[in-house]
């Protein structure tokens, strides 16, 4: 049965980047340098073929994008200046929209006003709530407590009722690109038990990220060392999730010091801070290819992240320094871009922390099922030689 | 047995023959033989320090034959023959032997080809024995030139020859001049008008007062060989008062092009079925009206090219007419520039970019938005209808061969990109200017590196795409080699023509004819006066055909005389 084309693909993943995919003649250099592709799972060369074409179809179950961690070599060796690697990044934002049940998340995309606005108008809004907190109780003067001008309970609750909400969201995401990667893209049903053995791949990849240690970094100086600092952002913001989601009520007593929980805000603030400074500054040189093209999406992330970093840090110093009027608005602001962060987290890049590790353990999931399948064909008829 | 002083001569060819035979041996050997002087062996016989040998040793030892036993005498015989005659000794007095191209390049046995050689080089002593001195002839060359076809080629070697000052005869079969090219809209790769290049060439024709067009003519009837032809030259329309006129002319040229392959042989296409599956001259058709419309004057929102059609296929053409993928890409910018929007693919096998600037071209294409899907060469794409929900006029389902998937692409509009065929007339002139066609229809050069543009026929030459497919730079480049061919010629006023032809003894001719009919190359007339036959020597190639026909022994090949060709045999078979 033939595939249907949709003619106009190429021209909607133009708007989450993919710009030069059309220059590629398939030459195949993209994959021959590519450490990562394998017998099951070719790419980049396919991904840009399907794309071209406007293989719709193909593309919503593909895996092939997560499974890059853009290193660049791909776009470095193209001889077309097609950008794979730029083709691999953007089919992953166009995949966030795919899963995305809700559809916000390709408006995001696909439109930089409509992010900015949604960001700015969602921390308005949040300053308005707190300020008419304000009128009805609490006090700027003081920073912890049930009379705090923000007091951390309420923010706790808070933070828990929308971190629900929209991780149920991002569940049932997760559970679209399950159904779209797995069941539709999937040559023959995998047995539940395949998923089980299986299962340890998801926390190496989520915590180690180790297929991006494995990418080539010859090319590169001395300061280029992404996987290290991308795999610190990633611990320092998992920490700092989970000190705020759990801990919140600790974290924020003061004036002293409560090193149990302290201890770990310090480790994280180093990540985040060594992370955003270092992708900002690499996505300003635009030296090497994977930080050339940067789409607004992913400069929105970077600096909403250095914002929260930056505000949560300094608003914990002017309460460790008995600053509580600054410490207050620092916390404000703060606040003001930690919603809309929030509030964002299944629609926009944040999305991969989840996507990429799912997509290696199903990656894993099907190899193996591949693997058992011809097993079984085999064991029917033994005459059959492997190919 | 007559007595003569022959040099025997083995070359070794670099490494070529002395690899595989032993040219000490062979040199041994044809020393020993009688009315042989000596025997020399070199590294390089054709090299100058090695015809320098050969004219020294003439001179010290009264040499009065020469056999070199080396390459095949196409490559070199010309060579030691002059050699020949800058010692002061006739040319003719001389053979070769080809111990290279029918010994060592085919033999890998040492001893017996060492034995071979030896055996060749005997014939070749032997053959020289009985060679007699011989004188070449010099004809007169008319300065009046022929040219059949009045494209791009045609009028580029009128012009060539005209504006030097020499009369041209320019045939047209059409009313018009300019060819195919006439009906093209802009070229490929620059994008550059096709109308200037024409229209600046018919404007020099017409002025150029040594020209004389025939429109709608065709030459009938060619007589005569090499310098000195007559043409017939006959009106085809029917009008005019002048129906036929003789001149007189010293070489012709066939320009007569190609013609396009007719797309309705290719059955699941549609072509005439489907009426917005249109050739790409009718889509040339459509860019120089500057409308690029569907049947029914709707501007397409999809446009599909297909590569190859009736080219590169087992079933129709083998060949590539090279042409067609410059012009596809070509119709992909002129769609993009006149409708933005429009979704182009461009579905072929391979993608030809061969020439200069083609590579570039290729890239502004892909940066265009142009969908370029590769289809296998034997698995032609296949068009259908389509149904009422969908949002074109057409689907076309390609099994993608970079992708591996079958898939259906829309299309408003789909150009065929129909190859180039041999003219429907290239046969009956082939016949008429005696050249020959391979199994496609196109005119065979004399040599398809060395001599592009000559033929086996002496004072005929070919350029253009009636030879093969070619685009316009090659088809110019080649209408000015054939018009410097000819010019080269007709400035010297004569030429020199091989003394090696057959001649034909009156006295025992019976006047059968049977030589007439079997001379390949019509040198051989029949002289009513006195009921001979008689061979126009300038004509003949001396294949020695009717020499063997010939009933009453009354034809004589000069230099491949019976006695000779007996004696090289009697060299050949005697033990070594």
């Amino acid at each position: 049965m033939a595939i249907r084309v949709n003619p106009r693909l190429i021209e909607d993943l133009n708007r989450f980047g993919a710009a030069d995919v059309q220059m590629c003649y398939h030459c195949g250099d993209c994959s021959a340098v590519c450490v990562h592709t394998d017998d099951m799972f070719r790419f980049p060369r396919k991904s840009m073929r399907q794309l071209q074409m406007g293989l719709e179809k193909r593309l919503d179950t593909a895996l092939e994008p997560w499974l890059c961690y853009y290193c660049g070599q791909c776009s470095d060796q193209c001889p077309r200046e097609a950008h794979p690697g730029e083709t691999m990044m953007s089919l992953r934002r166009w995949l966030i929209n795919r899963y995305d049940i809700t559809g916000i998340a390709g408006k995001f995309f696909r439109s930089v006003q409509t992010e900015v606005w949604t960001v700015i108008i969602m921390g308005l809004l949040t300053a308005l709530a707190a300020l008419g907190y304000h009128l009805f109780s609490g006090s700027i003067y003081v920073v912890d407590g049930p009379d705090a001008f923000l007091p951390s309970h309420i923010v706790h609750m808070f933070d828990i009722a929308l971190g629900s909400v929209l991780g149920i969201i991002l569940l049932l995401n997760a559970l679209h690109m399950w159904s779209l990667t797995m069941k539709e893209g999937g040559e023959a049903s995998i047995p539940w038990w395949l998923y089980i053995k299986s299962i340890l791949q998801l926390p190496l990849h989520f915590f180690t990220q180790k297929r991006y240690a494995e990418c080539i970094t010859t090319k590169k100086s001395g300061l280029y060392m992404p996987w290290i600092i991308h795999l610190g952002l990633m611990w320092g913001y998992v920490t700092m999730l989970v000190l705020v989601m759990v801990f919140l009520p600790y974290l924020q007593k003061g004036p002293e010091i409560f090193w149990p929980a302290h201890i770990f805000g310090y480790l994280a603030s180093i990540g985040l801070l060594t992370g955003v400074f270092y992708f900002i500054r690499s996505r300003l040189i635009r030296k090497y290819a994977q930080y050339h093209k940067s789409h607004s999406t992913d400069w929105v992330f970077v600096i909403l992240l250095a914002l929260i970093t930056i505000t949560g840090i300094l608003q914990h110093i002017f309460h460790r320094t008995g600053l509580p009027v600054a410490a207050n608005i620092t916390y404000l602001l703060h606040l003001m871009v930690v919603v809309p962060w929030l509030l964002r987290m299944p629609f926009s890049k944040w999305a991969h922390l989840v996507y990429r590790p799912l997509a290696m353990y199903f990656a894993a999931v099907r190899k193996n099922a591949y693997a058992w399948q011809e097993k079984k064909q085999r064991s029917f008829s033994p005459d059959l030689q492997p190919i | 047995m007559k007595t003569c002083k022959t040099g025997v001569y083995i070359c070794s060819c670099g490494t070529n023959i002395a690899r595989i035979i032993d040219v000490d041996a062979v040199k041994e050997f044809s020393g020993s033989l009688p009315n042989v002087a000596f025997a020399r062996t070199y590294k390089y016989m054709c090299s100058n320090p090695g015809q320098d040998m050969i004219v020294n040793d003439i001179r010290e030892h009264n040499l009065d034959r020469i056999v070199v036993a080396a390459c095949s005498p196409r490559m070199h015989e010309r060579t030691f023959r002059k050699a020949l005659q800058s010692a002061g000794l006739n040319q003719y007095l001389f053979e070769m032997a080809n111990i290279r191209e029918q010994c060592s390049w085919v033999h890998d046995d040492r001893p017996e080809a060492t034995e071979k050689a030896k055996a060749l080089t005997h014939a070749a002593i032997k053959k020289a024995e009985l060679h007699e001195p011989l004188e070449n002839m010099s004809v007169n060359m008319c300065p009046r030139t022929l040219i059949i076809g009045g494209g791009i080629a045609g009028m580029t070697a009128a012009l060539e020859l005209a504006e030097s000052g020499y009369q041209v005869y320019l045939v047209e079969k059409q009313d018009r001049l300019g060819g195919n090219l006439a009906r093209v809209d802009l070229t490929a790769p620059y994008l550059d008008s096709a109308h200037d290049l024409v229209t600046d060439r018919i404007t020099r024709v017409r002025n150029n007062k040594h020209v004389e067009v025939h429109y709608q003519a065709k030459v009938t009837e060619l007589k005569g060989y090499v310098g000195n032809f007559s043409a017939v030259i006959q009106n085809i329309n029917g009008h005019s008062s002048e129906t036929a006129r003789e001149i007189e002319i010293g070489n012709l040229i066939v320009c007569t092009g190609y013609k396009e392959f007719d797309a309705s042989r290719i059955t699941h296409y549609g072509y005439g079925k489907l009426p917005n599956v249109i050739t790409s001259f009718e889509f040339e058709g459509m860019l120089k009206e500057g409308r690029i419309v569907t049947k029914d004057g709707k501007v397409p929102d999809y446009v599909a090219i297909i590569h190859c059609v009736g080219s590169r296929n087992q079933e129709f053409h083998t060949y590539c007419s090279r042409v067609c993928c410059m012009t596809a890409l070509k119709y992909a910018h002129e769609v993009k520039s006149a409708i933005p929007g429009c979704y182009v693919s461009d579905v072929y096998i391979d993608m030809h970019a061969f020439g200069k600037g083609h590579e570039d071209f290729y890239s502004r294409t892909s940066e265009v938005k142009t969908l370029f899907l590769m289809y296998e060469k034997n698995d032609r794409p296949v068009i259908r209808k389509a149904g009422p929900k969908d949002d074109c006029d057409m689907l076309i389902e390609v099994n993608e061969r970079l992708s591996g998937e079958v898939i259906e692409i829309p299309a408003d509009l789909i150009i065929l990109m129909v190859g180039m065929e041999a003219q429907q007339d290239s046969a009956e002139i082939a016949r008429l200017v005696n050249i020959s066609q391979d199994k496609e229809g196109w005119f065979i050069e004399s040599h398809p590196k060395l001599e592009p543009v000559a033929t086996t026929t002496d004072g005929i030459y070919i350029a253009g795409t009636c030879v093969a497919p070619k685009d316009i730079p090659d088809t110019v480049a080649q209408a000015r080699a054939a018009a410097a061919r000819v010019h080269a010629r007709i400035s010297k006023g004569k030429i020199d023509v091989d003394a090696v032809y057959s001649e034909v003894n009156e006295n025992l001719c019976s006047g059968c004819r049977i030589c007439n009919t079997v001379c390949s190359y019509s040198a051989i007339e029949f002289l009513v006066s006195n009921q001979r036959s008689h061979v126009i020597s300038a004509m003949c190639k001396a294949c020695g055909v009717c020499v063997a026909a010939c009933p009453s022994a009354a034809i004589k090949g000069r230099h491949f005389t019976d006695q000779q060709i007996l004696a090289q045999l009697e060299g050949l078979l005697s033990p070594v």
